[in-house]
């Protein structure tokens, strides 16, 4: 049966598609949960792995700094766009859906074998149009997929629903309101708003944090691009009388060539980002100093048509961080194109900005290894074009010395959950890995986009210290497709292999490697900017907990009505 | 884990839909189609849970209102809103009755060989809640004393008996499958709906 159900999802993908647009993220900052290229686990919205297979080395892309999250937010050591607080273009929308499986009238006549409770996704929000330049915006959303399961040990940390809406204990609850400017030379804002947030931290504990209030404030004005917030969280163990709070100024300052660099052989920008906080009682991390200034530079060399060296580094008191990359493209026919290149990233640590410890009862577990991680990567890729079809291939050689690892010491039982201590320690030898891609893509007009995609990895090393042994290979098959330019129904196909965490539990916890389908259909009215949408998440997979601690990944159908101004 | 053999009824009827809105339209831009004529409406019925349904709850009366708009020529989309009092059958349960709320958003296809029948499908959400305010039950009816909320699809069949220029009235035959657990629900409706033409 199921492989007539893939042969049939098979040929939903191939039947004529557009070329925009796939699956919708079930929110702003859970694109993971669609991705393919590679090994994504999703513990639940604040705690993603995110592992792109061609990018090398064992971190995680949301572990790493780079100047472009500048305006994401850093949770924990992470830095993550959910809670996402961009300002999001002049239109109005709601957005619902639920976890599969709510039993209705199933459970008047259940006896045994009940099913747990399913839980929502909501979010309600608009911006204005403008009205000389000014502006004005609200927005609630809040997440409690990936909830019920540790709802019942999280509770016993906070003395009430912490959240906005409900009682089923979610792991982000957001709302905001403010006001803006824009014109043609400035573009600014101030939010300011309420959250609660669940945090994951290397112990594996989830941590509740209640900012109220928290303001942030933008000005972008000719290459110039300032961020401000202040937050006000409050921590808190209810079971073990324990408070604590925070008080936090966090912001950059960007300053990009932009335009003017645009038709030389140079280009970059340089920046400030920075950290202070103000800690009283117990709050479960530490940052040394209380206070951390990270300024950083990216530059942008174009000497020839062929050769792009790009570079951005930064560095402070206690740590550095480089990230480079040169790439040549070499001559190839009309349609065709073959890029060779290398990258580098060294550093002390891969978040500069993130605290320093965390503090689990008397014990400290240290999160800044001494030493730092080299990452050496060659890659080359091809692509060509021939009228509707095309094909294209990437392979990447890397090798990471010094990559970090936990170094565990101990583990407590809390329940259903498991917490570890211990500290960030490196692994001090070379760790070599071999990746390959290859795709193929169909395109007929606005109508029809299919692209098959397929890789691997091979990882020598102390495997046994990895955090997360990832994924060995994957295949995908995305079909979108555009009925009569008003109709969008777009596919997600494709199969993971078993990926492994090995240090956060006594025995390694294996995540199996699994089918996922996922479909967006849309009904788009373009002269009146309406557009209704409806996503149905991981249809066909084995309800499966992906992350330790986490809570089962179940099928899932979101709602979203948008009108735009 | 799904039911495989639903999801494949389920996508098998999907692509019949969408192959048929595959068909080439003469109109230069279905765009410009979208919301040329809009229709608001009240619909009444009954609503006949069957399969293992039948011994949770009584078939019962539902009544609601709808807005109906060209999507294309020969497309029209809707939205229906219903409430229903069910009556609970199930011996042993502590409340009289389970009040739900739907929501239906879907496309009627007028498919000009079978005028005036329109076929439609799409997607359901089902919000309930059981008929107390006593949240401490526990066991079977225990989850409905807070709301719960299911999505689910339908097919159905609209077949107008009246039509002026103002003015439409018809049977509304409707088929929706709800992905509760541990078995997905199935529940017919059966209503005449009155419509008034906004523009």
């Amino acid at each position: 049966m199921k492989q007539i159900l893939f042969a049939t999802i098979f040929a939903l993908l191939l039947i004529p598609a557009a070329t925009h647009a796939a699956i919708d993220a079930e929110m702003e900052g859970m694109e993971a949960v669609s991705r393919d290229d590679g090994t994504f686990l999703v513990g639940g919205p604040t705690y993603q792995y995110d592992r792109i297979l061609g990018a090398g080395g064992l971190h995680t892309e949301s572990e790493l700094w780079t100047p472009q999250k500048l305006r994401q937010r850093l949770l924990f050591n992470r830095m993550s766009i959910l809670p996402s607080w961009n300002p999001i273009a002049p239109s109005v929308w709601i957005k619902t859906g639920n976890e599969l499986g709510d039993m209705i009238y199933q459970d008047l006549i259940t006896e045994t074998d009940r099913p747990s409770n399913r839980t929502p996704i909501m979010e309600a929000g608009f911006r204005t149009p403008s009205f000389k330049g000014f502006w004005a915006t609200a927005r609630g959303f809040q997440d409690d997929h990936f909830s019920a399961r540790t709802a019942a040990t999280r509770k016993k940390w906070v003395d009430d629903e912490f959240s906005l809406f409900g009682e089923n204990w979610p792991m982000f609850s957001t709302a905001y309101a403010g006001l803006g400017f824009t014109n043609d030379f400035v573009n600014t804002s101030i939010l300011a708003g309420t959250e609660y947030l669940w945090l994951y931290t290397a112990s594996s504990r989830w941590i509740p944090v209640h900012y109220s209030p928290r303001v942030e404030a933008r000005i972008d004005i000719a290459g110039l691009f300032l961020t401000a917030a202040y937050e006000d969280a409050e921590y808190q163990n209810f079971q073990k009388k324990e408070k604590g709070n925070r008080k936090e100024w966090n912001g950059s300052a960007l300053y990009s060539c932009g335009s003017l660099c645009k038709n030389g052989i140079l280009d970059g920008s340089i920046g400030v980002a920075f950290r202070t906080v103000e800690d009283s009682g117990i709050v479960y991390t530490k940052l040394e100093d209380d206070f951390v200034l990270w300024p950083f530079a990216e530059l942008i060399i174009k000497p020839t048509k062929r050769i792009t060296a790009a570079a951005n580094f930064g560095g402070n008191n206690k740590d550095w961080l480089v990230q480079d990359s040169i790439e040549y493209r070499a001559p190839a026919p009309q349609n065709a194109g073959a890029t060779i290149g290398i990258k580098n990233i060294s550093g002390t640590r891969l978040n500069p900005l993130a605290d320093d410890a965390e503090l689990y009862g008397k014990t400290t577990i240290d999160l800044t290894p001494s030493g730092q991680m080299n990452l050496l990567q060659s890659y080359m890729q091809f692509e060509d074009t021939l009228g509707f079809m095309s094909i294209g291939g990437r392979a990447t050689l890397w090798a990471e010395y010094g990559a970090e690892t936990f170094e565990p010491t101990e583990f407590i039982d809390d329940g259903p959950l498991t917490y570890r201590k211990g500290d960030v320690e490196r692994i001090n030898e070379w760790i070599k890995g071999l990746t390959g891609e290859i795709w193929l893509g169909l395109n007929y007009q606005e109508m029809f986009a299919f692209k098959a995609l397929g890789g691997f990895e091979r990882i020598e090393g102390p495997e046994e210290r990895y955090e997360v042994e990832p994924s060995e290979f994957f295949t995908a098959f995305t079909g979108d497709w555009l009925f009569r330019k008003s109709f969008r129904i777009s596919h997600s196909l494709r199969y993971r292999s078993d990926a492994e965490w090995n240090l956060r539990s006594e025995n390694p916890f294996v995540v199996k490697g699994d089918w996922y389908w996922d479909m967006t259909v849309e009904q788009q009215f373009p002269k009146q900017g309406l557009f209704l949408t409806g996503t149905l998440i991981h249809a066909l997979t084995d309800e499966a907990i992906q992350i330790p601690n986490g809570d089962y990944d179940r099928i899932r159908l979101v709602c979203t009505v948008k009108k735009t101004f | 884990m799904i039911s495989l053999k639903k999801i494949l009824v389920f996508c098998s009827l999907i692509f019949a839909t969408f192959a048929m809105a595959a068909e080439p339209l003469t109109e230069p831009n279905p765009a410009d189609v979208a919301f040329s004529h809009a229709f608001i409406g009240i619909e009444g019925g009954e609503i006949y849970p069957f399969g293992d349904l039948i011994d949770a709850v009584y078939n019962s009366k539902y009544g609601g209102f709808g807005f109906r708009y060209t999507y294309w020529e020969d497309f029209d989309g809707f939205v229906h809103f219903n409430y229903t009092y069910f009556k609970v059958r199930a011996d042993g349960i502590p409340f009289p009755g389970v009040h739900q709320f739907i929501g239906r958003l879907g496309l009627d296809w007028k498919w000009k060989s079978i005028r005036p029948l329109a076929l439609g499908a799409g997607f359901t959400c089902n919000w309930t809640r059981a008929d107390t305010d006593d949240e401490s039950i526990s066991g079977r009816g225990g989850m409905l004393t807070d709301n719960e909320t299911e999505f689910g699809y339908f097919f159905r069949g609209n077949l107008p008996f009246i039509r002026t220029e103002n003015y439409q009235a018809g049977l509304n035959i409707l088929w929706e499958n709800l992905w509760t657990l541990p078995e997905r629900s199935n529940m017919l409706s059966i209503g005449i709906y009155v419509e008034r033409r906004l523009w």
